[in-house]
C-alpha cells in the first residue's frame, strides 16, 4: 500500500510516496505521477518514505519518466533509501532518470 | 549440498493464484525473518524475489486464479536462507529467459523481464526444475 502527497517547493511539484510500490500498488503510482506530469513542468517524486519498491514499482518510475520525455517535462527523483536505492542501482535506473540525493528545489 | 546442514528454522506457505495473495506473502517473510532474527536487509530481498516470482507466475504464467498455485518454502541455515518456490502454472524456465539491457537510454529501455533480472542479482545457486505438473526454482539468499 503506498500514500501520496502532493506539495509545491521552489517551482517543483513534489510527490512524496511513502509505504511498498509492488505490484499492488504501482497503478496509482503511475497513475498519480503521471497526472502530476500532465499538470506541472517540472515534478519530483520524493522517495524519502518509501520503505519497499519492486520491479512493478520500478516500472511505473520508468513509464513516468518515459511520459516526462514525451511531454518535454523536467522529472527528478529524490531522496531514496540505502535499500530501495539498491534496487534502482541494480536495475541501471541512473541510466534513465535524475536521482537526486536531496530534493532539487 | 544444502543436505548435510543443520536446518535451524523452517516456514512454508501456500498462496492462490491472485495479486491480494502478496499480503500473506509479505506477513509470513515478516515473520519468518523476526523468528530468525534475520535483518531488514535480508527480509527487503526475500519479499523482492518472492513477489517477482509470484507475480510472474500469476500474470504470466498461467497461474491466475487457481486455486494452491503456488509453494513456497524457507529455511534458515548457516549460509543463508535456502528458498524453494513451485508453481502450477505452465513450465517456465525463469533461468533462461533474456535479460533486459539495464544500460540502454530510456527509448530502448523495454520494461519486461526486469523482475528475473532483480532475483538473478539477489539470489545465488539457482536451480530450475520442471518436477510432474510443477515449476521448482531452489536458490539462496547468502548470508
Amino acid at each position: 500500500m503506498i500514500q501520496l502527497t502532493q506539495e509545491t517547493k521552489s517551482g517543483w511539484w513534489v510527490v512524496g510516496v511513502q509505504g511498498r510500490a509492488d505490484a499492488e500498488a504501482a497503478d496509482e503510482l503511475e497513475g498519480a505521477l503521471r497526472a502530476a506530469l500532465e499538470a506541472h513542468p517540472k515534478v519530483a517524486a520524493d522517495l524519502a518514505k518509501l520503505d519497499y519498491i519492486s520491479s512493478a514499482g520500478l516500472r511505473a518510475v520508468i513509464q513516468a519518466a518515459r511520459a516526462a520525455q514525451a511531454r518535454n517535462a523536467e522529472f527528478a527523483v529524490c531522496s531514496l533509501s540505502a535499500p530501495v536505492k539498491k534496487v534502482f542501482d541494480m536495475s541501471g535506473m541512473h541510466h534513465i532518470l535524475r536521482i537526486h540525493g536531496e530534493l532539487p528545489c | 549440498m544444502w543436505h548435510n546442514q543443520a536446518i535451524l528454522t523452517e516456514a512454508e506457505l501456500v498462496l492462490h493464484g491472485d495479486l491480494g495473495e502478496l499480503q500473506c506473502l509479505v506477513a509470513e517473510i515478516t515473520r519468518f525473518c523476526r523468528e530468525n532474527a534475520l535483518g531488514d536487509e535480508v527480509e527487503f530481498e526475500l519479499n523482492l524475489v518472492l513477489e517477482e516470482l509470484f507475480t510472474n507466475s500469476v500474470r504470466h504464467g498461467g497461474c491466475a486464479g487457481m486455486k494452491n498455485a503456488v509453494r513456497v518454502r524457507l529455511a534458515k541455515h548457516t549460509d543463508g536462507v535456502h528458498v524453494e518456490y513451485f508453481d502450477h502454472g505452465a513450465a517456465f524456465d525463469p533461468l533462461t529467459a533474456p535479460l533486459p539491457a539495464i544500460d540502454r537510454p530510456i527509448e530502448e529501455r523495454q520494461v519486461g523481464g526486469l523482475g528475473i533480472h532483480l532475483v538473478r542479482q539477489i539470489m545465488q545457486d539457482l536451480e530450475y526444475h520442471r518436477e510432474g505438473e510443477w515449476n521448482r526454482i531452489t536458490m539462496r539468499r547468502p548470508g
